[in-house]
């Protein structure tokens, strides 16, 4: 049945020539232009996992307020200019990042506003806790008092004490010193470590200053990304020559993924064209050769479309493997040959039979990942698909009628490919030499490591890496910090259970490890709770008790009656919030609190440690909370990609079994026929092992594709092998081989990881494959006794 | 602290032959009328700039001193007499010698104080103390005559040619603002050091540091940095 439907449809393929090319061409022109007009993704995100916590995590670092920033570094690089320049270039530039690009710039902190802020009698009530007071209450006492009154005495003789001295009038019991142990952790707290200097971030060297700039474009929004990069280094280029400028942010490495994926596609396609072409016309000396490259290509543009109609956007990694794709659609080759070879169109049906044998069992390796529960991989599927199933009608109906023209009509070549087959190796050496490098491969495949971390498949340039080197060396905060984000409804709820939170994480990890809004400005209502306990700490006696220490004791070091006298009467007088818009407070919030989709939330940072993620864990199941961290965003990946393989893998295995042996109907034939597959496989990891090279997300696909390929091989030699047919299938096999291999390898050109990884995992296994179908499969065909004796027996 | 102290000598070094140079040049700032406040401004900070950039020949410097405050906090002034010694690259010491003993050792990372009340030496990272740090800093502008930065957030003015005198009042931009009311520093004749440093505070209380037998490019011995008594 199925070779009278190709039959047919190749008979009114021709019948109506003319009518047929004009489509084609028609819908190509038309999808040509439309390539312009579809939405691509650059991002690795489509190729994670929909693991709840994954994406999550993905979601909450997109959305954070640490996704739209982006950091410029300024540094000195003249020793004869100093701070003043480096300021005046700071303020040139922050003046130029207008809207609508960017929507604010802060190159610092207003300190003169930070000292009413933290000053003892305005932060202190608000900030201090039972705790706190209960201690406080112990230094209310004649000797400790006397103590205190020494020490503001003896600091008068100290140099910073011109400017400090007089600020222990509002302190007689030091309680700054309890204010500056939670304020400590305020530079770590900002990211980075960083001074404070004429209200400018400075770095501790003083030859760098920094500038935090929000923009309106989110990170992943890769056309407005290249644009607000562009006016940034415009902008930056206009500085004068005593400041270079280091910018760190998510839209860098957007841009810059996309401009290597971009290269490297364009690299592979013109590598890999040039290899066809090459290769054709040397082995076939004609042009009409050409037309066997250019339908495969034609699909690819084709598949763009159709997929970018049902997917809505297109991954630039997905069409990237389209480049392979390119490659592995051997269907033309082999309709090429056997119409060299003289095939008549009465055997089209034959050929259109094991044509779409071939397409059938490459289909359904990639139909596997349909199953696959990550985005990208179920795109890659339909993608892979619908690329093959344009091939193989363009292959079976199109290509035959652009081989013979009116005035050159194909000149057949029946001997074409029989040399490669005459070609015989030692039976029993073939075998034995490669049972004995499957079976080292295959120890050694056990041992193949796989890695999670997907930032290692982060394409960016070295200039990007470079910038947040010399980031990290002049301002610190290279330590991984993980975020516990705590949500609530609104502001206030949320800071409350941030509150509740940060009691319990300082119990599991100590204060020095967990750094939360909470340490510097907890809820409003433990702000009121304090304030209340505050005022009636004093008002119990303990104002009077000091007063009449005070006056006891101060005699001795020369105080005046009225030395604290500002500490007393400002005890009760302050503001109930001392935050300044633009102050210090107001930019900790900034850096802590994310308002999105009209919920909450608050975020603290810890190091991203195995212990401390397990540590908070079970706050997370208390409080309305959870963690993001880049080791557990890794072990996330990790986990689910290997149960994922243990699903899928099987499933390909299956597959291709029922396939091919529903093709042979017979378990021998059908086993020797899926050597390659299994050769392919075992030797891509066994190799992948050896060199020290990691699977990771990208390459276990690449592995997939591959596979999809080599079982073509098996089963195209196996049935011309145990059939005697003279298709030409050995000499297709090795042509398709080696453009596959053309194709695959023109990734080894890429410079963006994620195809790199591709193009080596590809050319292993269509290597292995390839050597183990010409030189495997025929000596185990050869052991077998002919097929026809077989069945007569 | 290495690098404040380094600077701390430069820029002495570059205000005092900014001063000489000017003064020879017979340019008085304050005299001329035909200038706006702006560009005097500018005039002023363009010459300390530039002069002061191509100054930097003392290694050392030693210095005694003594500051008195007046303070609301105390019912009499309070007088303090000292030395202060200083080491090209970045090196400051601070000696109390009366009334009571107390030494202070300012390197780029850390502090070391030693008091004989207590009689222990107590040392302090500056990089973890950033607010500390950032005293410090403002102070050893003021010390070092680091005036060229200061211009940005001070009104400067020249209050008296012979001896020099420059007042710094405090923007409102300024930190110091807020306790500040204004600076004046005094000039020796020979304008090679400072003579006084008077600081004015917004509460009333003022501080005058008066320096004597100023020495430059003297050797320093190891003891003049040792801070335990």
């Amino acid at each position: 049945m199925l070779e009278r439907f190709f039959s047919r449809g190749f008979d009114l393929a021709r019948a109506h020539k003319r009518l047929v090319l004009i489509f084609v061409a028609l819908v190509t022109a038309g999808s040509v232009f439309g390539l312009s007009l579809i939405r691509y993704e650059g991002s690795v995100d489509l190729m994670l996992p929909p693991d709840k916590d994954v994406a999550r995590s993905m979601q909450f670092l997109r959305d954070s307020s640490l996704s739209d920033k982006v950091i410029i570094s300024l540094a000195l690089t003249k020793p004869d200019r100093d701070k003043k320049d480096l300021f005046a270039a700071v303020d040139q530039l922050a003046a130029t990042l207008e809207p609508p690009l960017f929507s604010k710039v802060t190159s610092g902190v207003s300190m003169a506003d930070a000292m009413d802020e933290f000053s003892v009698l305005q932060y202190g009530p608000q900030i201090l806790t039972e705790d706190e007071l209960r201690s406080l209450d112990a230094q209310i006492t004649g000797p400790s008092v006397e103590t205190k009154l020494k020490q503001i005495y003896l600091q008068t003789f100290r140099p910073e004490s011109v400017f400090t001295a007089s600020l222990s009038r509002t302190d007689p019991l030091g309680i700054k010193t309890v204010l500056y142990g939670k304020l400590k952790a305020l530079p770590s707290s900002m990211g980075y470590d960083v001074v404070v200097e004429d209200g400018r971030f400075l770095s501790r060297d003083g030859r760098h200053a920094l500038l935090i700039v929000q923009t309106t474009v989110p990170m992943m929004d890769a056309t407005r990304s290249k644009e607000l990069v562009r006016i940034l280094e415009e902008k930056i280029r206009q500085l004068p020559d005593y400041v270079s400028a280091d910018v760190i942010g998510g839209h860098l490495h957007t841009v810059s993924n996309e401009q290597a994926i971009k290269r490297d596609i364009a690299v592979a396609t013109v590598v890999a064209s040039v290899g066809f072409i090459l290769l054709f016309l040397f082995v076939f000396r004609d042009v009409r050769a050409f037309f066997v490259i250019l339908f495969p290509l034609l699909a690819v543009v084709w598949a763009v479309i159709v997929v970018a109609l049902i997917e809505g956007t297109l991954s630039y990694l997905v069409i990237g493997f389209g480049t392979a794709i390119v490659g592995i659609s051997d269907f033309g080759l082999i309709v090429y040959i056997a119409m060299k070879r003289g095939t008549e169109s009465s055997q089209m049906g034959k050929l259109g039979k094991l044509v779409f044998m071939d397409a059938i069992t490459t289909i359904f390796s990639f139909a596997v990942l349909i199953f696959s529960e990550i985005r990208g991989y179920q795109q890659l599927a339909v993608f892979s698909i619908v690329c093959l199933v344009i091939c193989l009608l363009f292959s079976l109906f199109v290509l035959p009628l652009t081989l013979s023209w009116k005035r050159f009509t194909l000149v057949p070549d029946p001997t074409i490919g029989d040399r490669l087959k005459k070609v015989h190796w030692p039976v029993k050496s073939t075998l034995g030499v490669w049972a004995i490098l499957t079976t080292a491969l295959l120890v050694l495949s056990f041992s193949v490591r796989f890695d999670s971390d997907v930032k290692k498949l982060d394409g960016s340039a070295p200039a990007v890496f470079k910038a947040e080197q010399n980031f990290h060396e002049a301002w610190g905060g290279k330590t991984n910090q993980a975020i516990l984000v705590v949500t609530g409804r609104n502001f206030e709820e949320a800071m409350e259970a941030n509150d509740r939170v940060y009691r319990e994480a300082i119990k599991a990890l100590g204060k020095e490890e967990f750094t939360s809004l909470a340490l510097f400005w907890p809820s409003e209502k433990s702000r009121k709770e304090n304030r209340d306990r505050w005022d009636r700490f004093w008002k119990e006696g303990r104002e009077r008790k000091l007063k009449k220490l005070i006056r006891e004791k101060s005699a001795a070091y020369g105080f005046s009656d009225r030395a604290f006298a500002p500490f007393f009467e400002g005890l009760y007088s302050r503001q109930s919030d001392s935050s300044h818009p633009g102050g210090l407070i107001a930019h900790l919030q900034e850096r802590f609190v994310v308002n999105r989709d009209g919920e909450c939330r608050i975020m603290s940072f810890f190091p991203d440690e195995q212990r401390n993620i397990d540590a908070l864990r079970p706050l997370t199941q208390k409080h309305p909370s959870f963690i993001v961290s880049g080791r557990a965003l890794s072990a996330s990946i990790s986990h689910f990609t290997i149960r994922e393989m243990y699903f899928l893998a099987p499933l390909a295995v299956l597959f291709n079994l029922v396939l091919t042996w529903l093709f042979f109907r017979n378990w021998k034939e059908t086993l020797i026929a899926l050597v390659p597959l299994l050769t392919g496989v075992v030797w891509l990891l066994g190799i992948m092992s050896l060199f020290g090279m990691s699977l990771n997300v990208v390459n276990i696909i690449a592995g997939v594709i591959a596979s999809g390929v080599i079982v073509d091989y098996g089963l195209g030699i196996t049935y011309e092998y145990r059939n005697n047919l003279h298709f030409g299938t050995v000499m297709a096999m090795t042509l398709s081989a080696a453009s596959n291999v053309i194709g695959a390898g023109a990734l080894l050109f890429a410079r963006h990881p994620a195809l790199y990884s591709t193009g080596v995992a590809m050319v292993i296994s269509m290597v292995a494959g390839y050597l183990s179908s010409v030189l495997v499969v025929p000596s185990f065909c050869s052991l077998m006794a002919p097929a026809a004796k077989e069945k007569t027996s | 602290m290495m690098i404040i102290a380094k600077r701390i000598m430069m820029r002495l070094l570059t205000l005092t032959l900014t001063l000489c140079v000017l003064v020879q040049a017979g340019v008085v700032f304050a005299d001329d009328k035909n200038r706006t406040t702006a560009q005097q401004q500018n005039d002023l900070s363009s010459l300390l700039n530039s002069i002061g950039k191509k100054v930097s020949d003392f290694t050392s410097l030693k210095t005694d001193f003594t500051q008195e405050k007046d303070m609301a906090m105390f019912k009499e002034k309070l007088v303090l007499k000292g030395r202060i010694y200083l080491q090209k690259p970045g090196k400051i010491a601070w000696h109390v010698d009366a009334p009571v003993r107390y030494s202070v050792l300012i390197t780029d990372t850390v502090i070391r104080q030693w008091d004989e009340d207590t009689n222990k030496v107590q040392e302090l990272s500056l990089a973890k103390n950033p607010i500390f740090q950032n005293v410090l800093n403002q102070l050893t502008v003021w010390f070092s005559g680091e005036y060229g930065s200061l211009l940005a957030i001070n009104e400067v003015r020249v209050k008296q040619n012979d001896p020099l005198v420059l007042e710094f009042v405090p923007l409102e931009k300024n930190i110091s603002k807020k306790v500040i009311k204004s600076i004046t520093i005094t000039f020796r004749d020979d304008q090679k050091y400072l003579k006084q440093i008077l600081i004015r505070e917004v509460n009333g209380d003022m501080t005058t540091i008066t320096f004597s037998n100023t020495q430059l490019n003297v050797p320093l011995d190891k003891a003049s940095f040792e801070v335990k008594g």
